[in-house]
């Protein structure tokens, strides 16, 4: 059986609009920040973002779980594929640029001497990642915890996808927890057959077969149940004729004034890139100051 | 002329793939207020003939079908799996197969959405269907949150609500409590009443038997072996293959020995007799959520062969995964020889209890049935003569030696199931925990491996929870009767199944057998199963 995700009202000022109003901000705000570079931009996105974020009055408790992930991927990316190997700020960050350790660096100890190309530049790319996948993880992590399940479907099907389609979100939408829940019942079976996860170790192929015991039976249950929820669709006709959608959305004047902000806010960033050439790669001066 | 709502002429149908046919030349015809019990074991074809009148077969399942299959006289081949499903109503054997809809308003509206009707016109559609089962006050509750039961009666709106005149019934009574299955079973007749055909495939015959099914179907091996009342019956089906009430097989029994069970486990005293303590254990999943244990006392004693009886969501599982650390208690303590379960990790839990999930799709993994077996003893660090002596004397007692090189995932449920069951023994742990060890088993089979558990020396205690109240008479020495996250009684079979004003505000109903035994009891001093009876002087 596919579960739903945790949800509850909470009365704040997200949920007052209409979830296709909701999802259209959600991507045009997605294409906005994704043009700039700028940091002066990125900082109005970011807080336009956590404003948006804090309306639905979702406690810390509920989503840090969802925070922790997004944590671990920024660290991954800043620390070792910005500041470590800089191939995340290819084609952003120009060539050059002022050296963090222009003299190199000497390990402790070993005495071990090391010649390490990160630059002032490259850290304040760093932190224009952070502004921006912040942002765009504030606004996309919080739809779960404050969108009811029951409209799921019909949200999609009234952005124009056809009825198929917008169930198969809705399906796609419920398979995270449904995954999630099995993995724990899974998991806490082979625990109850002495398994431990925290003591599988050896090289990449044995980690793998010894996941394995994880790994084949949530893969199998996902399969069952997409087969379940197949044939129990099929047994009530869908996809047979136009489906009536018992849950019936409706726009309100504040939809509409959302909407108007997200087609601005998207036709703006569209002119800022293509017609001023504004909002690309800035390191303020003051950045630079601290090279010197 | 009226026609019948179904009539099924020499149908037959081989699985692509197949060397056999899973049901051979079946015929048969159901008419409007009838409700017909098919039954037989594991692998007779029911699900087969199931899933050839609702349609499943051909456009899900492939193969090759001859006969033919009429609704109202009108032959399915050519018609549309929606076509057919506006007259044939399918529930699934598990309601979580079958439960679309987050929320119950939405679920049992989803035939109708899918149908195109008119919004205005679904949800007075969905209330009557809901009311109809006397469980409109769910409709607006989550589908996730509710009982076993609950789901139940919500998958059965769902299909109520698209009108059907046939409706197939799957093993409905599989995952529910005795009041619950008899309180379904009751709508079904209901349903009967008012016109509906209805077709039950169900292991738990004797049940099904209280609404007085109109025809009853016996399949073996996919032919038709009995086809009439449900007097016949009785005299053709094997009462060691079907469960047939109390008095019937004592009947039938008197003829043929009697049956040897001497069960292992025995009780002892000492330093190491106790070994599972709970101590006022309370419990709740969230701190906002409401306990599910309440304050839970009682210790689990060598010797003990512990049934756990209670109503569907009264905290029975969760129970029992405290005594192996997968959960922790929220309050108080639980002392696994000794030592407190916070203190431990899962794994050191496992060399005293050995725990049967009940569903055995959630952790058999491995490539052979040998490997899966082994997957236990390994991780406890048991040598390899002593892991191949465990796995071979596990297999033994399932009774699949056979299957040893086969994949498990590629066996069929029943078979799983016993797998499952016999990666547990083969860690051979002091105490064996069982959930609902004979859910989708047919009798013969779970008999089978129940008596060769209870008979097998090694377990110091052995525990099931189950809705099953034969199987408690039957092999528990002790009951556990559970309501609501608190134990209100615990004792022996014969005390604590006597009261049965007890029982049924546990949502636990009496059955023939433990009738025939309360009778039997100034004479036996304790519970035995019917055959048994059988032979003791009246």
């Amino acid at each position: 059986m596919l579960v739903t995700w945790r949800y509850r009202l909470r009365n704040g000022l997200m949920e007052k609009f209409d979830p296709r109003a909701r999802w259209i901000f959600s991507l045009a705000f997605l294409f906005a920040v994704t043009m700039f570079w700028d940091a002066r931009f990125l900082l109005f996105f970011f807080i336009i973002a956590f404003a948006w974020y804090f309306s639905s009055r979702a406690k810390w408790k509920e989503t840090r779980r969802g925070w922790y992930l997004i944590g671990f991927i920024l660290f991954m990316m800043i620390v070792i594929n910005t500041i470590i190997t800089g191939g995340g700020a290819g084609g952003v960050v120009p060539p050059g640029g002022h050296l963090v350790w222009p003299q190199g660096g000497t390990f402790p100890l070993f005495d071990w001497h090391f010649h390490f190309g990160l630059t002032w530049e490259r850290l304040w790319f760093a932190i224009c990642q952070v502004l921006r996948i912040g942002g765009i993880s504030a606004i996309f992590l919080i739809i779960p915890y404050t969108m009811d399940p029951r409209v799921y479907g019909v949200t999609f099907r009234g952005l124009g996808l056809p009825d198929r389609f917008a169930y198969s979100m809705e399906l796609a939408f419920r398979y995270v927890p449904t995954l999630a829940r099995d993995f724990g019942t899974t998991l806490d079976a082979q625990r109850a057959r002495g398994y431990e996860i925290e003591r599988v170790k050896g090289g990449i192929v044995k980690q793998i077969i010894r996941i394995a015991p994880l790994i084949v039976p949530v893969t199998m249950n996902s399969i069952l149940t997409g087969e379940d929820v197949t044939n129990a669709m099929d047994l009530r006709c869908f996809g047979t004729r136009p489906r009536t959608w018992l849950n019936k959305l409706t726009f309100h004047w504040q939809d509409y004034a959302l909407i108007g902000f997200s087609i601005f806010m998207l036709v703006g960033a569209v002119i800022a890139i293509y017609g001023f050439h504004i909002g690309n790669f800035w390191v303020p001066y003051f950045w630079l100051k601290l090279a010197e | 002329m009226n026609e019948s709502p179904l009539t099924i002429e020499n149908l037959t149908f081989q699985y692509h793939r197949r060397f056999e046919p899973a049901i051979e030349n079946i015929t048969f015809s159901l008419q409007a207020g009838q409700v017909m019990l098919i039954a037989g074991s594991s692998g007779c074809g029911k699900t087969t003939l199931m899933r050839c009148i609702n349609g499943l077969i051909p456009h899900t399942y492939q193969g090759a079908m001859s006969g033919s299959i009429c609704l109202f006289g009108k032959s399915v081949t050519g018609m549309g799996l929606a076509d057919i499903s506006q007259t044939v109503g399918t529930l699934l054997q598990d309601p979580e197969r079958q439960i679309l809809g987050s929320y119950v308003l939405n679920e049992v509206a989803f035939g109708l959405e899918s149908l195109g009707i008119p919004r205005d016109e679904i949800t007075p559609r969905v209330e009557k269907a809901l009311d109809r089962l006397g469980i409109l006050h769910l409709r607006d509750r989550e589908t996730f949150g509710t009982s076993g039961g609950e789901k139940q009666k919500i998958a059965l709106a769902g299909v109520l609500a698209m009108e059907p005149k046939i409706l197939l019934l799957d093993e409905p009574l599989a995952s529910l409590d005795p009041a619950s299955a008899q309180e379904a079973l009751q709508a079904f007749r209901q349903l009967a009443d008012e016109g509906i055909a209805v077709m039950i495939v169900e292991h738990r015959v004797e049940d099904v038997l209280s609404i007085h099914p109109d025809v009853f179907m016996y399949l073996d091996e996919g032919k038709m072996v009995y086809l009439g009342d449900t007097d016949g019956l009785m005299d053709v089906v094997d009462y060691r293959r079907i469960k047939l009430p109390a008095r019937v097989v004592l009947e039938r029994a008197r003829q043929d020995p009697a049956p040897v069970f001497v069960p292992a486990a025995k009780s002892h005293s000492g330093e190491d007799a106790e070994l599972l303590r709970f101590e006022g254990v309370h419990f709740q999943y969230n701190e906002n959520d409401p306990e599910v244990l309440k304050g839970l006392n009682f210790s689990v004693n060598a010797g003990d062969v512990i049934a756990i009886l209670g109503h569907n969501g009264s905290g029975k599982t969760t129970m029992v995964k405290h005594a192996l650390g997968l959960l922790k208690p929220t309050k108080g303590r639980v002392l696994l020889e000794g030592h407190e379960t916070r203190k431990m990790t899962v794994a050191q839990a496992a060399h005293t209890v050995g725990y049967v999930f009940q569903s055995p799709s959630q952790m058999l993994f491995a490539a052979t049935v040998h490997e899966e077996l082994s997957f236990g003893p390994k991780n406890l660090g048991f040598p390899v003569d002593t892991i191949d002596k465990n796995v071979n004397w596990a297999i033994d007692t399932v009774n699949l030696k056979s299957e040893m090189d086969m994949p498990p995932l590629a066996l069929s449920f029943g078979q799983q199931k016993r797998i499952s069951i016999a990666a547990i023994l083969a860690m051979r742990s002091r105490i064996l925990m069982m959930d609902e060890p004979t859910a989708g088993q047919d009798y013969w089979n779970y008999q089978a491996f129940m008596d060769a558990i209870l008979q097998m020396p090694g377990f110091d205690a052995v525990i099931f929870i189950t809705h099953d109240v034969d199987l408690a008479v039957i092999y528990a020495n002790r009951i556990l009767l559970v309501y609501s996250g608190e134990i209100v009684a615990d004792g022996k079979p014969q005390e604590v199944l006597k009261d049965e004003k007890l029982l049924r505000s546990c949502r636990v109903l009496p059955t023939s057998l433990l009738k025939l035994n309360m009778e039997y009891l100034p004479r036996t001093g304790r519970f035995f199963r019917a055959e048994t009876l059988a032979h003791i002087q009246s």
